[in-house]
This record gives structure tokens, C-alpha cells and sequence, in this order.
């Protein structure tokens, strides 16, 4: 959209025009050579094309010499035309006018009698991107798609879905993609079936919301004949058109078992392959495929395997890393299928980072009786590594091997070894680590205490290590000997300890010692508690003062309170849900797995749906995201009912039915949602005391006061708006596009809101509080722009879109109301500008 | 689907942008990644391949001091952006005999041409550099002569590729040649982690079997091995047929013309190892003394050249003084020494010695340096590979066949 910025370098260096007069003595020069034929003109425009596209490329802005450029082109040496294409391409969207310039000698292009230049000039024309000059490429596009040449067919298919994007409905009113169809199941040529393959879903992803038919189009391409005629082909296919093929068989439904092995031997030496993206898609359709049939799924496992490590030690370590995160998702869904290939995630010298760090986990995973002793020598030997990190991580992996297995004998000493090996991290790391130890196998308490006792508290200073120290100190202060000195001193330098959860730690360690010990302890506690009465933490004095009070209340109450016999922990919390990691696997071969997040969890909502936003709401920022913590606590969830939906629709021709198709029929998920909304809202309400609540007289209230107010039209008794509305983009920018304005009025902002308006976000949460939500908002002071809507709360779901654009130096709004039920909207027209009204007032 | 392609010098210098869809990205992104390479510590080759910034996701391939950076907003298979930026990187390398930034700069207008046919519109077209070589003529000494002599400078071929319009991809239809001969290398990297205790952790092959064919018309290619059953783990090149591999363990294969990697493999589970290295570091009140021996274990026939140790020394190492009896020792400013011995000497054993003076206050070395070891043996195939035969069919006259080995150390790691 911008135009490359002006030069924005940091050390220009002298070779490099500063300003105008290099850009105008080269239009000079170009302007020469225009007419010229002399012999050697070739040869001088070349040298100043490739100035001129030097210029270019490292950033400055040479348009001015647009109109010289083109009329240079005019030659037959094809390097001086791909320079040509090259410059034009890149400054026609921001010189539209002047594009027109080039339309002419690039249609002449198109007509080429070499099949090279027709096919670049027309991969020229399309990338233009010049919304009026769409006509001028309809009847190329048409040519090029019957071309004799695979190549001009190739470059006109991807050119279908450039005149798509600029411009849908005349590539849809001349009917290209019906063309492409024709053309991916006949044309001899592999590469302009797959560039064909790759527009049609493309265009069917996105118009698959718009009209039915592209949704039965969007099937008709998982129908097995396609799927079936397209994998008869795939050894033609080179390896990118594969791994699209691959792409669409994993979400192709086989009819039967038969269908399931028929693909999966057609596909077997894909495996093979030496494209690791290509043996990756194989995998995801393997995995796919096999998903309801337990026994193979667990022969899949088996048979994917060593490809799998094949490909993560031969290649490049950002190549290793992408496989190793597949192989991490694989791994903890069948630790015990990879027991035996432990070797292969042993980290190498000369690993990054980043992959030791996958390995780590994954040997951690893989860990069981039989491999047990050799994982946690190797982990053992990473402890001494020069890599800081790497030797933290593998301390730790040492200890969640420990946690995780039944005869921890072993393991035990090496970590008190580590203990000895006098590290600071070291020593830290495996404090934390026999803390867990310890809460889970108290057994092993004496061995350890003997070891731990030993360590001096100056030499821990990472505040989880001095923690789990001095839990241990006030847990097992009866075997040792020093403890309440040592927390004394501890208490002594309450002032010098930084960390809040130290001294939450050493409060009741304190107290531990003291139930324990008494005499030794009782100065050392009533230090303590004094030092976090006057403590400014917050948690830390709160701690303090509820010691101290049930200590004042009753001691052996509180020691029933602070010390009571303890239960052994079984089994620590995992930090990822099961249904996070079934999702991820769902999404096998995407970036989610290399974040180990659904797509939902970092994907933009812009890109989540085969939907494209208007230029318009698509520059403004999502407002919802950024507003409270309730709101958020509904995205996700609604997220959550999205993709569902999205991937039913995906997934499922069969039971996808005209009537299902996800978007068009929110309401499921809707009213469940309401119900969800229910119950946190008396949350929320507690949560925010500052704002006003929406309660249903509020709502009244306001109601009355649009009586007053409105004097045309009765309004209907009352109008409730649901507090939790919900509503994605997608379905609002649907909405937006359908609906009629019902209302169109400008309303005034009191002086006092032009005031608070500073940004966006505080009209929002202000709205918010009338029941209206945000779905987009932008722009600075002094206009923002703002989408809102809001929900009937009873009876059938009915929307109210509302595009509001505040102008705080005139203090007008301008508001624009849509509604599914357009009678209402005069009440709800009311409803907002009373809230607009009371913004910054309140 | 790849918006945009930026390759960044090793300083962060945006050199080229390609945008390739109607999505424009910002250079705005080059500046964001370039903040987060920093902060990251600023080497960029210690950075994730894969990387969310706030507006777009990020693949970056850190090869040769160019970082070549893809942005996309979309999901996508990650290795799909990994694989095409490492072709890029490959197939620059081989059009600009190297890579490096002058080459680079000085070759821009080939760079692009070259983006242009690898990937229209975000979607990898083709990265086969035996297609693009017809399409696109590399910037050789030949043709730099030939432009002088005849005026005529253009590295386009103004045919179209034949191979775009046969059935097998990576072939052209009609060879003609000069030469007739085909070479089979086999070039294997013996990966093998010794621990502390001087047992050997895990010793495996890693190895190709490269191709250099000079071959006319549609020759049809067989090679088979002695002993298929070691072999572990294969990738075949998309010209291998499977079948015949599955049935027989016989590669047949109609072959690309000029270079190409057939297979690659993995050996495993392997027992004997070339050379030993056995480095001794005992600690005695803030100094370490340092020895390393270095022999030969299991003599392969051959002889066993190239060979160097390199180690880090630890950071709490002060100083260090470092002396062999064969070789040159070196002590580079990271703290990385390295130790080139070259071949064995019949006469003694190579053996470095010497004293690391550790940081005041630390009485012990407790953290210990990995061994790496360098060699290069010709002629052996370490993992016991051997080729049975090769045969050519379709072939007009006999050709030259010739047939290599060589083994060098992959990642060979002593660990003290």
C-alpha cells in the first residue's frame, strides 16, 4: 500500500544518490536513449536500468523516472524488458496512472512469438495491481489460459488469482475459475495442474463464505475423483505442486478402509523423499487417514518414524528444528514408541540452542526402566556443559525423569553430585529440583538433607533456588542442626532479599521451625514477623499479619494450620491441557506445531478464516483484544467454538449440508455462549468494582430515559442488550456488507468525553458497559473510528452493527446503525447515544 | 504462501527485497527482526528458523553471512519456507559460485530473475537448478566472454526449458554431449560421541551417494550394492524409481545431467572408529594441566589425512599455554583452540600438553571442553558400502564409468 520509504538508510554510504539530482540526471540519460537505435543503445540502457533497479533495491524511491522507464521498454533484449517488468511491477500501485503507460507495450508482449516473454509480460500485467486497469487484463488472462505454451498456461493460472484479489468479481464474472478446472483435469503439463489446483482453492476458500455454490466447488475438489486423478499424477508433479496435492489429500474423507490403504501405498515412497516438506505432508495425510483405525494409526507411528529421524540428522539445524518439533508433538503423544531411538536425540557439540533444548524435552519423554540409566548419563554429562543454559535444562530434565520414575535410587545420588560440583547455577537448579523430589519421595529425605545441609545460603542467590532452600530448612529443620541459625541470618538480612517470594518463604519457614524447635526459633520468628508487618509486599505482609493473628488466636491451631502432616504429591500438574495438544495434532505440518499452540492461539483473526478483510477494518486494530480481561476470556472461548466449526467444515463434506456451512448459521454457538456468559458475568462484576454494572435496571433506566428522549416512533417497552454478546469479524464484516443503513444521524460527545477520548480503548470499555462491544477500532486524535455492535438478549438472535466515527475537535459523532431487525433499531439508536452521551461523564 | 523475501547482510543491512503477492510487506519488518537479533544476542545463526513477530511470522536461514528472511501471515507447513529458502540459498550458490554480499549486489538483477521463476505469487514454482540453469544462463566466465566478443550480453535463454514439457521433470529431452562418462561418489561423515570414560556413545555413518553424469540421449541407469542390508534411513532423489529399490535394492533411475546427490543414507550401530583421541585434564590449586593424545584405533588401509582437534576452552580459563610434538596449536580470541595435525607420523604420536591457569578464585575446572575431531580419509568408504555394479541402458556407445570414496569426520566428539 505505502510507497517504498524514502531512504531510510543508516550509513549511507557515498556511492549511493543522496537525493534528487542522481534520480534526474538518470531520467536524463533514460530520456536520451528513449528513441535512440544506435548500435550500442542496448548496452547504455542496460547499465541504467540496473542503476536505476540498484536504486530500487536498496530502498529509494525512483518512481520519478516512471514515465522514461517505459518508454525504454520498447526493445527486444529480454534481460532490459525483465528489468523493465521488475521496475513497473514494483511502482505501478502507487503510480496508477502511469501504469496505464505500460498496459501498451506489455499487451504487445503478450503476443510475443517467444513463449518466454508472453508469459513474463502477462506475470507482469497481472502484478500491477491497479484496480482500473482490470479490464486490460481479462482478454490476456483468456488468451493465456488456451496458450500453446505450459509455461504462458502456468504463469496465466497464478494470474487468475492476482485479477481475483484485485478485483473478485471480474475474475468471477468472466469465469476463469471454471476455465481452471477444465484446464487442472485435462492439461498435460503437471505444473499448470498444480498452479490451477492451488487458485481454485484459493478463490473457493474465499468465496465459500459469499455464495454456496463456491462451498459445493470447494467439495467438489475433495471428491475422490479429483483427489484420486490428482494422486494418479503426483510423481509428475514436482516437489511443491506434491506437497500441495499432499496437503488436500490429508483433508479428502476416504469412503472406506480400501480407499485408506489405496492411498496409503500410492503415497509410501513419498516418504522417502528428498524434500523434507514433501515427506511432512505425507505424514499429515498417514496420520489423517488413519485416525480412526487404532492397530494401523500405532503402524503408522511406527513406519513414520524413521523418516522422520532421517530428516532431523541429515540437513540443516533449522531444517532438524522444524522436524524436531514434529517429532516433540509425536513424542509426547507415544513416549513409549521412541524408547528405543533415545540415541538420536542426544544433543550434538555443535547443535543450536534451540534444538538441544527440543532434545532435552524429548529425552526427558522418552525416559523409562529400560533406557533410564543411559538418558540421565548423557543428561549427566550436558550438567558440565560450556552452554549455561543447555546445562540448566538438563538439570532439570534430570530431575523430571526423577519425578517421573518409580526407582529414583540412582538418580538421586547424581543429583546430589551436582550438588558437589560447586556451580552456582548448578547448585540452584538442583536445589529446585530436589524441593519437587523431595515433596514426592519424602523417603528420600535423609540422603539429601545430609547433602543439602552442607550447602552455605550465601552461595544461592537465584531466588527459586533460595526458595526451595528455604522450604527445605523450615520442612526438615528437626534433622538439621543449623537450620533456625541459618534462617536467622536469613531474617537478619530481610532488608537486602529482593524477591517477594523468598521472603513469602522464609515467613513461613519461620513458622515451621518454630513449631519444631521453639526455643531456638522464637527470636528468630518474631523477627520475621515484625520484618513483614512492615514489609511493603502486599502477599508478604498480608502472610505475616495472618501469622502473627493465629498465633495470637491459638498456637496449636496454627500449627495444625501451617505445619500439618503432608501428603506424598503424586503427580505434578501438566502445564499443557490434553485438548491444547490433540488441537496442535490436529494441525500437523503447520507452524503451530513449531509454537506448540493451536493456530487460534497466535494466528491473526484477520488470517484465521478463509476470508479476507476489507482494506478498511482490516488497517483498524481489533478493539476487543486489547479491553479488560473478561472480554478476553470470551474471545478464546469463542475461538475455541470457531475452529471447531471451521474444521467440521473442512473435514466433512458429507455432513456438511448447504444449511451447516459454519458461518452463515451462528447461532449455536451463540446461545451456547450466552449461557457461558452467565455465569462469568457475576464474576465480572465483582472483579471490576469501579464500573458501573449492567444489571437489567440499569438497562431500565436508561430505557426511561429514551422515552423522553425519542419522541417519534413508540418504542417498544424495553430493549435488553446481552452483556456477553459475541460476534467474529468474519460474520460482522458479512453483516456489514448485507444489511441496509437503517439509521444514519450525527450525534454530539460532551466536552468531558473529548476529553477522556485519548484513545480508542477508552470509548470501548465505556461502551462496554452499556452492553456494547467493540469489534474494531482506529485512528489518533482527532478522528477514531470505531465498529461496535450488540446482541438482543431475548429472543432470536438479532444483531445491531454500529460504525461510529468520533471527531473530538468538532465533538461530533457520526453513527451509523445496521440491524438484522430494523424496527428496533430507533431503541437502539436511543440506547447508544444515551451511552455516548454519558461518556466521560460518569 | 510467502509474502515477501528480504535477504539481510550479517549486519543487518536490508541488501534485496521480493515482494510476491499483492500483500505488501514493510521493510519496517527487517528493522523489527534486526531489533530481535539483537536481543537475542545478535548472532544470527543462533537464531529460530521460525520466529512470530507482531505483524507477520518469520522464517529466517542464516547461510555463508546473508540471512534470508520470508514473511508470511498465513499458516503454512513450516518446512515448505525452511526447504524453499535453503533451495534459494543453494541454488545462489551455485549460479553465483559462492555467496557472499558483493556477489550478491553485484548479481541482483539474476537474483531476481531467479526469484522470479522459483516462487510466483507466495507458491514455490520450480527450485530444480538444472531447469533454471536453461531458463536462466549462470553468470560463468564463458558467457562473460562471449558477451565481450560478440556485444551481445544476455543471460536469458530465449528457448524455453525443454524438461518443463517432458515427462521427467529433471531431465531435458534431447542431450547431445561431448563427453560420455558418469562418475558415482560415495561421500560418507562418520558421526561418533565418545563420553567421558573414553566409551563409545553412538557411532554412525551419514553418507551420499553422489552422481556426476555426462550422459546423451535417455540413458537408463542401475546401480546396486554388495551390501544393501547395512543401509538405514534412505532419501532418494525424485529420479530413483521405488520399486525396484523395494524388491531388489536396486537403484534404477533415469539421472539429471551434471551433478546431483542420488541417496543418502545412515549407517548405524557401527563398532570401529578411525583415530582415538584421549584427553587427560587433571586440576590442582587454580591450574589445569592438559593433555591430549591423538592415534590411530583401527587402521582403515588408507591414509588418514586433514586431521585437527578443536576445543572451547572453558570461560573461566585465564590463560592458557598450549604446546604439541607435532602440528600447529592455535588459540583463537573465542577462546577456541584448535590443533592441526594433518597424518599421523610413523614414527611418534601426536600429543598436545599444557597448562590453563583458571580464574582467581577457582580452585577446580568443573567445566569441561568437547573434543572435536577433524579427518578426511580417500578412498574408503568407512561404512563398508560397496558398490556391486553399475549398469547403463539406452546408452548409444559405452560410456566411462568411474567410481570414488571418501569418508570424513561428521561430528566426531570426545567429551572429557
Amino acid at each position: 500500500m505505502a510507497p517504498p520509504p524514502a531512504p531510510p538508510q543508516k550509513s549511507p554510504s557515498p556511492s549511493q544518490p543522496s537525493g534528487k539530482s542522481e534520480v534526474s540526471d538518470l531520467k536524463l540519460q533514460l530520456r536520451q536513449l528513449a528513441g535512440s537505435r544506435a548500435p550500442g543503445a542496448d548496452d547504455s540502457k542496460r547499465d541504467l536500468f540496473k542503476r536505476v533497479i540498484s536504486y530500487m533495491t536498496v530502498g529509494i524511491d525512483v518512481s520519478a523516472a516512471f514515465s522514461e522507464m517505459v518508454m525504454c521498454s520498447a526493445t527486444s533484449d529480454i534481460v532490459l524488458k525483465k528489468m523493465c517488468y521488475l521496475y513497473v511491477g514494483n511502482y505501478a500501485r502507487c503510480h496508477p496512472d502511469l501504469a496505464l503507460l505500460t498496459i501498451n507495450f506489455l499487451q504487445k508482449d503478450c503476443h510475443d512469438e517467444d513463449p518466454m516473454i508472453r508469459g513474463l509480460a502477462l506475470r507482469s500485467l497481472c502484478s500491477l495491481r491497479v484496480p482500473n486497469l482490470v479490464e486490460y487484463l481479462v482478454a490476456p488472462l483468456g488468451a493465456g489460459l488456451k496458450d500453446g505454451s505450459s509455461y504462458v498456461r502456468m504463469v496465466a493460472a497464478v494470474g487468475v488469482l492476482k485479477l481475483y484479489h484485485i478485483s473478485a468479481a471480474t475474475c468471477l464474472d468472466s469465469d476463469f475459475p471454471a476455465m481452471l478446472k477444465s484446464l487442472m483435469l485435462t492439461d498435460p503439463d503437471a505444473q499448470v495442474v498444480a498452479n490451477c489446483l492451488f487458485v481454485l482453492q484459493e478463490i473457493w476458500n474465499l468465496e465459500a463464505n459469499k455464495s454456496e455454490e463456491a462451498s459445493r466447488e470447494r467439495e467438489t475438489i475433495l471428491s475422490k475423483k479429483i483427489v484420486y486423478y490428482l494422486l494418479n499424477r503426483i510423481k509428475e508433479f514436482n516437489e511443491w505442486a506434491q506437497c500441495l496435492v499432499l496437503e488436500l489429500v490429508a483433508k479428502y474423507i476416504p469412503s472406506d478402509t480400501d480407499d485408506i490403504f489405496d492411498i496409503m501405498n500410492l503415497l509410501e515412497d513419498r516418504l522417502q523423499h528428498a524434500n523434507g516438506a514433501v515427506v511432512l505432508a505425507t505424514i499429515k495425510v498417514f496420520l489423517h487417514l488413519t485416525m480412526s483405525m487404532t492397530d494401523v494409526h500405532q503402524q503408522v507411528y511406527e513406519r513414520i518414524k524413521a523418516p522422520l529421524l532421517t530428516l532431523v540428522g541429515s540437513g540443516s539445524s533449522e531444517q532438524s528444528y522444524a522436524v524436531l518439533s514434529h517429532l516433540h508433538l509425536l513424542v509426547m503423544r507415544a513416549p513409549m514408541l521412541f524408547s528405543s531411538d533415545y540415541k538420536h536425540f542426544y544433543c550434538q557439540f555443535s547443535d543450536p540452542s534451540y534444538v538441544k533444548k527440543l532434545k532435552l524435552e524429548m529425552l526427558t519423554a522418552i525416559a523409562n526402566e529400560s533406557n533410564t540409566y543411559e538418558i540421565v548419563t548423557e543428561l549427566c554429562e550436558y550438567a558440565g556443559n560450556v552452554d549455561v543454559p543447555i546445562a540448566r535444562e538438563s538439570i532439570r530434565a534430570v530431575g523430571k525423569i526423577a519425578l517421573q520414575q518409580y526407582d529414583v535410587n540412582a538418580i538421586v545420588d547424581r543429583l546430589l553430585q551436582f550438588l558437589e560440583m560447586e556451580k552456582d547455577y548448578v547448585t540452584a537448579e538442583t536445589l529446585v529440583l530436589v524441593k519437587d523430589l523431595l515433596r514426592k519421595y519424602p523417603q528420600w529425605s535423609h540422603d539429601c538433607i545430609a547433602v543439602v545441609g552442607n550447602i552455605s545460603s550465601k552461595n544461592v542467590q537465584e531466588p527459586k533456588a533460595k526458595a526451595a532452600l528455604i522450604w527445605m530448612l523450615g520442612e526438615y529443620s528437626q534433622d538439621m542442626p543449623d537450620a533456625p541459625y541459618i534462617l536467622e541470618s536469613l531474617i537478619e538480612n530481610w532488608d537486602e532479599e529482593n524477591a517477594a517470594e523468598v521472603r513469602l518463604h522464609l515467613l513461613t519457614a519461620a513458622m515451621k521451625c518454630f513449631f519444631k524447635r521453639p526455643p531456638e526459633t522464637q527470636k528468630a520468628l518474631g523477627a520475621a514477623l515484625a520484618a513483614g508487618l512492615a514489609d511493603s509486599h502486599q502477599d508478604v505482609h498480608d502472610r505475616a499479619l495472618f501469622y502473627h493473628r493465629l498465633l495470637q488466636y491459638d498456637v496449636s491451631v496454627a500449627e495444625h494450620v501451617v505445619n500439618p502432616p503432608k501428603q506424598a504429591v503424586s503427580v505434578f500438574a501438566d502445564t499443557q491441557s490434553s485438548e491444547i495438544k490433540d488441537r496442535v495434532f490436529d494441525e500437523f505440518n503447520s507452524l503451530s506445531v513449531v509454537y506448540q499452540k493451536p493456530s487460534y492461539m497466535f494466528t491473526d483473526k484477520e488470517h484465521r478464516e478463509p476470508f479476507e478483510f476489507s482494506e478498511e477494518i482490516g488497517n483498524l486494530s481489533l478493539g476487543q483484544e486489547s479491553v479488560g480481561n473478561a472480554p478476553r476470556y470470551d474471545e478464546s472461548d469463542k475461538d475455541l467454538l470457531l475452529s471447531t466449526s471451521e474444521r467440521e467444515e473442512n473435514g466433512g463434506p458429507s455432513t456438511n449440508g448447504p444449511a451447516a456451512s459454519g458461518y452463515s448459521a451462528p447461532t449455536d454457538y451463540n446461545s451456547s455462549l450466552v449461557s457461558l456468559s452467565s455465569q462469568t458475568q457475576s464474576e465480572m462484576a465483582i472483579s471490576d468494582p469501579g464500573m458501573p454494572k449492567y444489571t437489567s435496571q440499569m438497562t431500565l433506566a436508561i430505557d426511561d430515559l429514551l422515552g423522553l428522549s425519542v419522541s417519534a416512533a413508540p418504542a417498544p417497552p424495553s430493549l435488553k442488550l446481552n452483556p456477553k454478546a459475541a460476534l467474529d469479524p468474519g460474520t460482522f464484516q458479512r453483516k456489514w456488507g448485507q444489511l441496509a443503513v437503517s439509521i444514519s444521524q450525527d450525534c454530539s460527545v460532551s466536552p468531558q468525553g473529548v476529553a477522556a477520548l485519548t484513545t480508542p480503548q477508552a470509548l470501548i470499555r465505556h461502551m462496554q458497559t452499556s452492553c456494547i462491544q467493540c469489534i474494531a477500532s482506529g485512528g489518533q486524535s482527532p478522528n477514531f473510528k470505531f465498529f461496535f455492535f450488540a446482541q438482543k438478549l431475548d429472543g432470536p438472535p438479532s444483531f445491531f452493527l454500529v460504525e461510529c466515527i468520533v471527531n473530538t475537535s468538532s465533538a461530533k459523532a457520526q453513527v451509523k446503525i445496521k440491524a438484522d431487525d430494523a424496527t428496533a433499531s430507533e431503541v437502539f439508536f436511543g440506547l447508544f447515544q444515551s451511552a455516548l452521551s454519558k461518556f466521560g461523564v460518569l | 504462501m510467502l509474502q515477501c523475501i528480504f535477504f539481510l547482510s550479517d549486519s543487518g543491512e536490508v541488501m534485496l527485497e521480493k515482494q510476491m503477492t499483492g500483500h505488501r510487506v514493510d521493510r519496517s519488518i527487517c528493522a523489527w527482526f534486526w531489533d530481535y537479533v539483537l536481543s537475542q544476542g545478535g548472532d544470527p545463526s543462533k537464531i529460530l528458523p521460525v520466529i512470530a513477530s507482531p505483524t507477520h511470522y518469520l522464517f529466517q536461514l542464516f547461510r555463508d553471512g546473508i540471512i534470508f528472511l520470508a514473511c508470511t501471515q498465513v499458516e503454512m507447513p513450516p518446512l515448505m519456507g525452511i526447504e524453499f529458502l535453503r533451495r534459494v540459498a543453494d541454488v545462489l550458490t551455485d549460479y553465483l559460485g559462492g555467496l557472499n554480499e558483493d556477489l550478491i549486489k553485484d548479481n541482483f538483477i539474476i537474483v531476481y530473475e531467479l526469484l522470479d521463476e522459483m516462487m510466483d505469487n507466495g507458491f514455490p514454482l520450480t527450485t530444480e537448478p538444472n531447469i533454471l540453469r536453461e531458463m536462466i544462463t549462470p553468470p560463468n566466465i564463458v558467457s562473460k566472454m562471449l558477451s565481450v566478443v560478440t556485444g551481445k550480453i544476455s543471460n536469458v535463454s530465449t528457448r524455453l526449458p525443454d524438461a518443463t514439457a517432458s515427462c521427467i521433470p529433471w531431465r531435458k529431452t534431447n542431450m547431445k554431449h561431448a563427453s560420455n562418462e558418469v562418475y558415482v561418489n560415495l561421500v560418507e561423515e562418520m558421526d561418533a560421541v565418545f563420553s567421558r570414560d573414553g566409551a563409545l556413545v553412538k557411532c554412525e555413518i551419514y553418507g551420499e551417494v553422489q552422481v556426476d553424469s555426462h550422459l546423451p540421449g535417455l540413458p537408463d541407469l542401475t546401480l546396486s550394492f554388495a551390501n544393501p542390508s547395512i543401509l538405514n534411513d534412505m532419501r532418494f532423489h525424485p529420479c530413483v524409481r521405488f520399486r525396484p529399490w523395494e524388491s531388489d535394492q536396486i537403484l534404477s533411475f533415469v539421472p539429471p545431467d551434471g551433478e546431483f546427490k542420488l541417496m543418502t543414507y545412515r549407517v548405524k550401530k557401527l563398532k570401529s572408529t578411525p583415530i582415538y583421541v584421549k584427553p587427560q585434564l587433571t586440576s590442582d590449586t587454580g591450574n589445569c594441566h592438559i593433555n591430549v593424545l591423538v592415534g590411530i584405533r583401527n587402521d582403515p588401509g588408507k591414509t588418514i589425512d586433514s586431521i585437527t582437534v578443536q576445543f572451547q576452552l572453558p570461560f573461566c580459563v585465564a590463560s592458557a599455554n598450549l604446546t604439541s610434538n607435532h602440528g600447529t596449536v592455535n588459540i583463537l580470541a573465542d577462546k577456541t583452540c584448535s590443533w592441526s595435525i594433518g597424518q599421523i607420523p610413523k614414527d611418534k604420536s601426536p600429543s598436545l600438553s599444557g597448562n590453563l591457569v583458571l580464574e582467581t578464585g577457582l580452585d577446580r575446572l568443573h567445566v569441561f571442553p568437547v573434543f572435536q575431531v577433524g579427518f578426511k580419509i580417500m578412498g574408503v568408504a568407512l561404512s563398508g558400502l560397496q558398490i556391486h555394479k553399475l549398469d547403463i541402458k539406452n546408452a548409444p556407445s559405452q560410456p566411462y564409468k568411474g567410481f570414488r570414496a571418501l569418508t570424513q569426520a561428521g561430528e566426531y566428539e570426545v567429551r572429557s
